[in-house]
């Protein structure tokens, strides 16, 4: 047994953890920052609070390091109902600010579930698109993949928790791809949304409408079919935008244009990229010192401790310290990757390259967040962000990629 | 089932390697242009983010009497200002402040759209509070966030002299009026900047800076503390004005004006310097300080006599007699007028097909120039202008300042006409008036118009013997030089001598004017202007000099009758208020 363990510890990529746990001093640095004059309550204190809870994340993380791999495969369905159960427990409690993305336990804590959730689904996909018995070529096969995916994604997306459920409908395009898919077949499920988000802007149709027609001609498919496939994207595409105007008021087409343009709406999510921005721009390339970010400092900065904490990064340490994180991430994401291809069974390598696709979206979408790349969404950076359900998450992630790198047969 | 193996090909390994890369990449470029590339404009932005800036009003100058009383002085009040961005529930905190001020709600309301000018800004929501109603929103400071006051100095009026017409009046900067100044940037909404009299003529020098104060603040608006890497400037008050008025003359001559209708102007003959000057009915300068009641407002708006009215600088006036001593001087320079010369005045004088009639209807006789203007005939006047052209007479008025600007230091002067030919076939037709418009200007009827700052720079002039400096209520150094008519030793010598006959004689239509007192002697004319507004115009214009000064009076009493037995006497008293003054003066 203990020999075992020495095996399982000697082979376990240590660059992984390496590169965690800077992301996670580099965190506790940003949140101690922040913190400086909290007074209030251990848990209300982020940087007391990441401390307290990345007791039982690591002890977690740990613990599935030593749990073994065929138990991962066993459970991935069972655990896959049990999450989802689990993201509709809120909707039959009471709402916590207008959402239904807690667990109220009566403590001073509770959880979202929607974070466990997602480690999950990318089991039960996994699991799933491993059986040697599927038929990968074939277009039927790729449904069953996408319920599995769509199912949590729709109910968080009514909680309403959009970053999330974004994230949860992340790996399904990569893992049908490393599992063999046809490429087409997964251009064809993209299609769609991009006919319709292209044909607001006439130059970005016509060239989407040329790649389209290039990619069906290039894969060949039977002549009316290809017909049918570019006729009714180009089709979807005129359509929308008056579908857009009937289907929407003044009011929600409003909404939802400040979200993609929110300098127009200083006052709202607007006022958060303004102030992220802000932040990140004045702190130049060596930031302005530890404590001394006045954006941060003076609370401009909003949820500084979780979505924008790279705000914080960025003002108080610089691009230097930005550009240091993100290739740490890099590299973090890429080795996941690397451990995938080299995996041995087909069950781990689909569930790696599901968490490295987690993972980096999570950073994508954080990050691109904070300098106004794309609209809010209220998604923390991994390891680095303040949270307790998340944190832990990341830390479950941790210890299954961990896990099922290692090539050990048991 | 964890028998299948692992089917990812090295180019599904590299694809994804490279995607995630591309992904990090995009990042960090993103970030390298915001951080380096755009980090000045960010630093700006970060900086205005986290300062308030708090300004402070500067007192006005002081405006002071030619002895340093005060006349125009500052008192304080409170303004409360609200910071948009920093107010969360905006109707529940007017509603406190409307309670505690006495102010109602809407005009809170009001104030607030009226003045505002962006969410950092601050905005003026109530004025003109007390320290008490400052103590009590103090006490309520917990709920009112985002809600400030600031010091703010009011003009008031200290002395016993009212002087509305001179020191004008102060207004507040709305947006329009902001809009039209030329330096904008040195006035914000709800500064007080002169809008008439001394306060606008010399609103540079009374203005003062702001002073500007930084704050730290935190997002919330809560100031966090003092900012030392900007300095912090106090507020500069306005230079103190210091006028030429005396507030005693000031005082006597409101006095005596007050419940008549027209006006009073007393100056130093040489230097120009207005001693006093009222034009009466005026109002209480306090009128635009403060909150002004609508009914008095109105009250002043609907009185027929108009007490807004500047009448010394917007009132024009057929002059009447008071300018015969210009026909005098017209004849002599220009015709070589021989002043032996008698003419005879029946009371009346018949010319082309029009009666002009002389105010003595019984006539005077065979006269020669000093009695003609001793008794202030007018048919003398009649008969020797005919050996001028009406050009010929406009020109000389032209030379002692009639039908142009005095350029007195308040705005708003009028012009006047002095009726040329070119004038007369302007209005008339070139063939529809005759040479006896000649006849009645000479006489300062007709279709000539002064005002009385004119008719005050002209006596000034005579007193002088042209060599008054411009009327003016402001000490300085700098005056634009005054006309200097030309005119001979000889014909000066005539003028002066016939203006003390005016006073002194027993028949003269001044005597009513004279002092009698050893060393100071007293000049001046009367005049009886015809007016199509009801009775005459009463004018006395006239000099004291007591051997070291001259000093200059004109009285116009509106619609009062002749001016030897009203004007006279108000221009007596005004002397004997002068000498007080002036023995006073050599006592100290």
């Amino acid at each position: 047994m203990l020999r075992i363990n020495n095996d399982l510890f000697s082979e376990i990529p240590r660059q992984l953890i390496w590169a965690v746990f800077f992301l996670n001093i580099l965190g506790l640095v940003a949140l101690k920052s922040i913190a400086q004059h909290h007074t209030g309550l251990l848990l209300q204190n982020p940087f007391t609070k990441q401390l307290v809870f990345l007791c039982p994340a690591i002890l977690i993380c740990v613990l599935i390091t030593m749990t073994p791999r065929y138990l991962i495969h066993k459970y991935a369905y069972p655990l896959y109902a049990l999450g989802i159960i689990l993201v509709l427990l809120p909707f039959f409690g009471s709402t916590h600010s207008g959402t239904y993305r807690w667990l109220d336990f009566g403590m001073p804590l509770s959880i979202q579930p929607s974070e466990f959730v997602k480690v999950f689904t990318i089991l039960a996909l996994a699991r799933y698109l491993s059986d040697h018995n599927l038929k990968m070529r074939n277009l039927t096969v790729i449904f069953i993949p996408i319920i599995l995916v769509f199912l949590p994604t729709f109910i968080i997306l009514k909680q309403p928790d959009l970053g999330t459920s974004v994230i949860i409908l992340a790996p399904l395009l990569p893992m049908l791809y490393w599992s063999g898919a046809n490429p087409f077949h997964l251009f064809l499920l993209l299609a769609p949304i991009l006919s319709m988000g292209t044909a607001f802007h006439s130059l970005a149709f016509a060239v989407w409408a040329i790649i389209l027609s290039i990619v069906i001609v290039l894969s060949r498919p039977n002549r009316i079919i290809s017909l049918i496939i570019f006729f009714g994207n180009i089709f979807l595409g005129l359509l929308s935008p008056a579908l857009w105007n009937s289907f929407f008021t003044q009011y929600q087409r409003n909404r939802i244009l400040t979200l993609f343009n929110p300098e127009k709406d200083p006052l709202g999510a607007a006022y958060q990229i303004i102030q992220s921005k802000t932040a990140i721009g004045s702190g130049g390339i060596f930031g302005k010192g530890w404590g001394e970010g006045t954006q941060t400092q003076l609370k401009f900065l909003p949820v500084q401790e979780s979505d924008f904490i790279l705000s914080v990064i960025g003002e108080e340490l610089g691009f230097i310290t930005i550009a240091l994180t993100l290739l740490v991430f890099g590299y973090f994401c890429s080795q996941i990757i690397k451990s995938s291809y080299l995996s041995k069974d087909r069950f781990s390598s689909l569930a790696l390259i599901g968490f490295a696709t987690v993972f980096l979206s999570h950073v994508f979408v954080n990050t691109a967040m904070t300098v106004g790349l794309i609209p809010v969404k209220g998604l923390p950076f991994p390891f680095v962000s303040s949270g307790g359900s998340f944190l832990i998450a990341c830390y479950i992630m941790l210890g299954l990629v961990l896990k099922l790198s290692v090539n050990y047969a048991d | 089932m964890l028998k299948a193996d692992n089917v990812v090909s090295f180019r599904q390994y590299i694809f994804a390697g490279i995607f995630a890369w591309l992904i990090i990449i995009i990042l960090i470029v993103r970030y390298f242009q915001i951080q380096v590339l755009d980090n000045d404009s960010y630093s700006i932005k970060a900086n205005s983010n986290r300062i308030r800036k708090i300004t402070e009003t500067a007192p006005r100058g002081l405006i002071l009497d030619r002895n340093g009383q005060i006349l125009v002085d500052n008192y304080p009040t409170y303004v409360l200002t609200a910071i948009p961005w920093e107010l969360s529930d905006k109707e529940e905190k007017f509603s406190i402040i409307s309670d505690v001020i006495g102010l109602n709600k809407i005009k809170v309301e009001e104030n607030y759209k009226k003045y505002y000018r962006g969410r950092f800004n601050q905005v003026r929501i109530a004025k003109d509070l007390n320290f008490t109603q400052i103590s009590r929103l103090e006490e309520n400071r917990i709920d009112l966030q985002g809600i400030y006051y600031e010091y703010y100095p009011e003009r008031y009026f200290p002395s016993i002299i009212r002087g509305s017409h001179i020191f004008g009046n102060v207004k507040e900067v709305d947006r329009e009026i902001r809009n039209s100044l030329k330096n904008k940037e040195n006035y914000e909404l709800g500064d007080m900047i002169g809008w008439s009299g001394i306060e606008k003529e010399y609103e540079t020098y009374l203005k003062g800076n702001r002073g500007i104060y930084f704050y730290e603040v935190d997002a919330l608006g809560r100031e966090v503390g003092h900012l030392n890497d900007l300095e912090p400037q106090e507020p500069i008050p306005g230079e103190n004005i210091i006028t030429t008025l005396n507030l005693e003359i000031q005082n006597k001559i409101e006095k005596i004006i007050k419940d008549k209708k027209g006006v009073l102007l007393v100056s130093e003959s040489l230097s120009g310097e207005i001693l006093a000057a009222v034009s009466s009915p005026d109002y209480d300068p306090e009128l635009f300080t403060g909150l002004i009641l609508e009914s008095t407002w109105r009250e002043i708006l609907d009185n027929p006599d108009k007490p807004l009215l500047n009448r010394y600088l917007q009132g024009l006036y057929p002059p009447g007699s008071i300018v015969k001593m210009i026909t005098q001087a017209a004849l002599m320079e220009i015709a070589d007028f021989d002043p032996s010369t008698t003419y005879s005045c029946e009371g009346s004088y018949q010319f082309g097909d029009r009666l002009f009639g002389c105010w003595w209807h019984e006539g005077h006789g065979k006269i020669n120039m000093s009695s003609a203007m001793m008794v202030s005939c007018d048919v003398y006047f009649y008969k020797a202008i005919q050996l001028l052209e009406l050009d010929q007479l406009a020109g000389v008025f032209r030379n002692f300042g009639f039908g142009e600007l005095t350029g007195i230091d308040i705005p708003g002067e009028a012009k006047g006409i002095v009726p040329d030919k070119a004038y007369m076939n302007k209005k008339h037709g070139r063939y529809n008036w005759s040479k006896g418009a000649l006849l009645n200007i000479c006489i300062g009827q007709g279709e000539i118009l002064s005002t009385p700052m004119q008719v005050l720079n002209f006596i000034n002039l005579l007193a002088t013997r042209g060599q008054a400096m411009r009327p003016h209520f402001v000490m300085k150094e700098n005056h634009n030089e005054n006309l200097k008519p030309s005119i001979s030793n000889n014909t000066w010598d005539q003028i002066i001598m016939d203006m003390a006959l005016v006073i002194s004689d027993e028949n003269g239509t001044g005597k009513n004017a004279a002092l009698n007192l050893p060393g100071i002697s007293i000049f001046g004319k009367t005049g009886t202007a015809e007016n199509n507004h009801g009775d005459s115009h009463a004018w006395f214009i006239g000099w004291l000099d007591n051997g070291q000064e001259k000093y200059s009076v004109v009285v116009l009493l509106e619609n009062a009758g002749s001016g030897g037995k009203i004007a006279a006497p108000i221009a007596k008293e005004i002397f004997q208020a002068l000498v007080i003054k002036s023995n006073k003066l050599t006592i100290n």
